[in-house]
């Protein structure tokens, strides 16, 4: 009794904001509404989904974030695992480090991505900073200007803004590995290196798999960052990610039954794959 | 005693429901607007004496910024929590209107005898982007066309004479950009011309109309109309870009904006009549006739029409789901601020075209009027319909193409005609 008492707030929360959402998303998505339009939603059944399987931009659309969420999420895992060790190895300053690389994260995304333009920007400092490493002088890396440069530099922004959340999530799952059993491998002649392989990596799996699947939702929801790109003149074809082409729908073309039909796809993707990713790992352990 | 008491608190209450009364009979309108603190000044002192006017009507006046505004608007008009008044510019308005989502003039209320005589106070034509089916939707804040804005400074001291050397066609604007250009390495560190991006739909149709071309055909349902024309526009643009003589990009900082500061970096760029007052706003002493000029919108050489720059117009709307007491009162607020737009161009030089302004000598005398006056007379009225955002975004992503990713013109050609022709016939 108690218990429904306590989870209620969360239930009503989830009801409103996220299933009845989601719920009048489906349902739309089997009309064709223009939100400008007093008329009401007019019923056409499943042919929005048909219509975007036989749309070149949205095939596009998902080639573009799945090309991304593999250029960002895996990398995400890896260095904010290899951040998180580093920063946990370390006895001093180890607060002003998970501050540091926090930071960026509480950061807007739209704010992110204005000052990564300026920075950008064929007089910014990105190109400055690259040609004085390389020993270059005066070339552009037309960073928003040629398509596989944009794509790069979106993935750099989200790197920046999203590895510090995903390594204070893997210092709490070091942190919670007990001491005890590391003391044990370490009674049993287990090295350095093979303490971590052996010991630390196996019982961080829960952390893995949770900052995986994060990392691989996060992704493909990227929004900000290609859309304030695409304002400031970059290509869109190579960063049209779904999410962006969802808001070019409903918002720019008027067709609020077709955007929830994409939104609808990309909620079923994503549950598909998060599925998969949890009983890969489930198999993993049996 | 206590009689005199309760007579007091009775007359008490009853001034009280009186004053709540009258406070409770106020109007109240709300008015959303793109910023523009020049105008923001200007229409707060026209609301102070509106409201001391009309003491029955309270206006609440809201900016936004104005690349938010067209989501900000159809966010609260499909909601049905839309603004009573609203401006935005005529592609995204024009929807509004199809839809039946504003209310028609109230030409009464707005201070006018009928209709017709709202007709007759305007420049011919510029009311027709805000007539639907015989009925009018709008009154124009400003009616706006494109010219190009010239740095006597920079022309100086790339050892050209303004007066003389600026560029009068296509042809002559690359070289002139060219010579004006400075680079470091591939990086442009002055650009002597650049576009205005990404507003493709304003001088892109004209381009192609001076040789032949056009962005619609004349059943409505064909697009980039003459290839020959649009071949010499994309590879104009291919020459422009930096996979070609490397001249500008959409990438780099909007020209317009670093115009107004002089800091030798933006040769030519262009804007409208508004720029003047921004100029005076941002760097007072860059004045006209010595820090810059206006030059007429190139042609081509061989050009077969004479073409200026699309005209737009951000024109004011007002919600047709208010009450009949709120569209009263915004046709009433509108009528007059229509009927200041002496002091809408003297203080924020954005022109409302009434045959009183235009004829008065405050406007004929102001900087390059007469360039201005003289481009908008050969300028189509830009392309608005209920598709024109996707339009737009066809047009960008073939710029683009050419530009940024070197693509070859006969072959964006057809991905652009078949992009546009889609967009009319409303697919996805």
């Amino acid at each position: 009794m108690w218990g429904w008492v306590f989870v209620l707030p969360a239930l009503i929360y989830f009801a409103v904001f996220s299933f009845y959402p989601i719920f009048n998303a489906f349902w739309l998505s089997l009309h064709t509404k223009n939100p400008l339009s007093l008329r009401p939603p007019r019923f056409v059944g499943l042919r929005n989904y048909l219509d975007l399987l036989d749309s070149a931009t949205f095939w596009n659309s998902w080639k573009a974030t799945g090309l991304f969420t593999l250029g960002t999420a895996i990398p995400l895992v890896v260095l904010s695992l290899l951040l998180a060790t580093i920063i946990v190895s370390r006895l001093n300053f180890r607060r002003f480090f998970q501050l540091a690389f926090y930071a960026p994260a509480v950061i807007p995304s739209v704010v992110a991505a204005a000052v990564w333009l300026l920075l950008l920007d064929p007089r910014g400092i990105a190109n400055q900073w690259v040609n004085f490493v390389l020993g270059l002088s005066g070339v552009d890396h037309k960073w928003l200007a040629n398509p596989e440069m944009v794509r790069f530099s979106t993935t750099v922004v989200y790197l920046w803004e999203k590895l510090g959340f995903f390594t204070i999530i893997f210092i709490a799952g070091l942190g919670g590995i007990p001491q005890s059993v590391k003391e044990a491998a370490h009674v049993d002649g287990a090295g350095g290196w093979q303490l971590y392989r052996y010991v630390t990596l196996p019982l961080l799996k829960p952390t893995t798999l949770l900052v995986s699947v994060m990392a691989m939702i996060f992704c493909m929801r990227t929004f900000a960052t290609q859309y304030l790109f695409t304002q400031a003149g970059a290509p869109r074809e190579s960063i049209n990610v779904v999410t962006l082409s969802i808001y070019t729908t409903g918002i720019r073309d008027l067709q609020l039954g077709l955007a929830n039909a994409m939104s609808i796809v990309l909620l079923v993707v994503m549950l598909v794959l998060s599925m998969l990713q949890f009983r890969l790992s489930g198999r993993g352990e049996g | 005693m206590l009689n005199r008491f309760a007579r007091r608190l009775a007359l008490m209450l009853m001034a009280a429901v009186l004053v709540g009364g009258s406070a409770i009979a106020q109007t109240e309108i709300v008015y959303w607007t793109h910023e523009d603190p020049n105008r923001t000044a200007l229409e707060e002192e026209l609301i102070a004496r509106f409201e001391a006017d009309y003491p029955q009507y309270k206006v609440v006046r809201v900016t936004n910024p104005t690349d938010q505004m067209a989501q900000l608007i159809l966010t609260a008009f499909s909601a049905n929590r839309g603004p009573d008044i609203f401006n935005m510019d005529i592609p995204n308005e024009y929807p509004y209107i199809v839809n039946g989502r504003v209310a028609p003039v109230n030409p009464a209320a707005a201070g006018y005898i009928d209709e017709q005589s709202i007709y007759d106070a305007y420049l011919p034509g510029t009311l027709d982007p805000v007539t639907f089916e015989g009925e009018l939707y709008g009154l124009p804040l400003e009616v706006t066309n494109w010219s190009i804005y010239l740095n006597m400074n920079v022309f100086r001291d790339a050892g050209l004479d303004p007066l003389t050397d600026y560029p009068k066609t296509w042809e002559q604007l690359m070289e002139v950009a060219e010579k004006l250009t400075i680079r470091d390495g591939e990086i442009i560190t002055r650009r002597g011309f650049d576009f205005r991006y990404p507003y493709y739909l304003n001088f892109l149709p004209s381009m192609a109309a001076q040789l032949g071309g056009k962005l619609i055909g004349d059943d409505g349902k064909s697009a980039i109309v003459g290839d020959e024309a649009w071949l010499r526009v994309l590879q104009y643009f291919k020459d422009w870009g930096t996979t070609g003589k490397n001249l500008g990009s959409p990438t780099y900082k909007a020209a317009r904006s670093i115009f107004n500061f002089d800091n030798n970096d933006i040769g030519m760029m262009e804007s409208g009549q508004y720029q003047a007052a921004r100029i005076l706003n941002d760097n007072p002493g860059f004045l006209p006739g010595e820090g810059w000029m206006v030059i007429p919108f190139p042609q081509w050489e061989d050009a077969v029409a004479d073409v200026a720059e699309a005209y737009y117009g951000h024109y004011w709307m007002v919600n047709a789901q208010a009450s009949k007491e709120k569209q009263q009162a915004a046709w009433t607020l509108l009528g007059y601020f229509a009927s200041h737009a002496d002091e809408f161009f003297q203080r924020v030089a954005v022109l409302q075209p009434t045959q009183e302004l235009l004829n008065s000598d405050m406007f004929k005398n102001a900087p390059y009027s007469d360039v201005f006056m003289g481009d908008l007379a050969k300028a189509p009225v830009i392309y608005y319909d209920e598709n024109s955002p996707q339009v737009l975004q066809v047009l960008k992503d073939s710029i683009e193409a050419v530009m940024l990713q070197g693509k070859e013109p006969a072959d964006v050609l057809k991905t652009m005609r078949e992009g546009v022709e889609r967009a009319l016939r409303g697919e996805y």
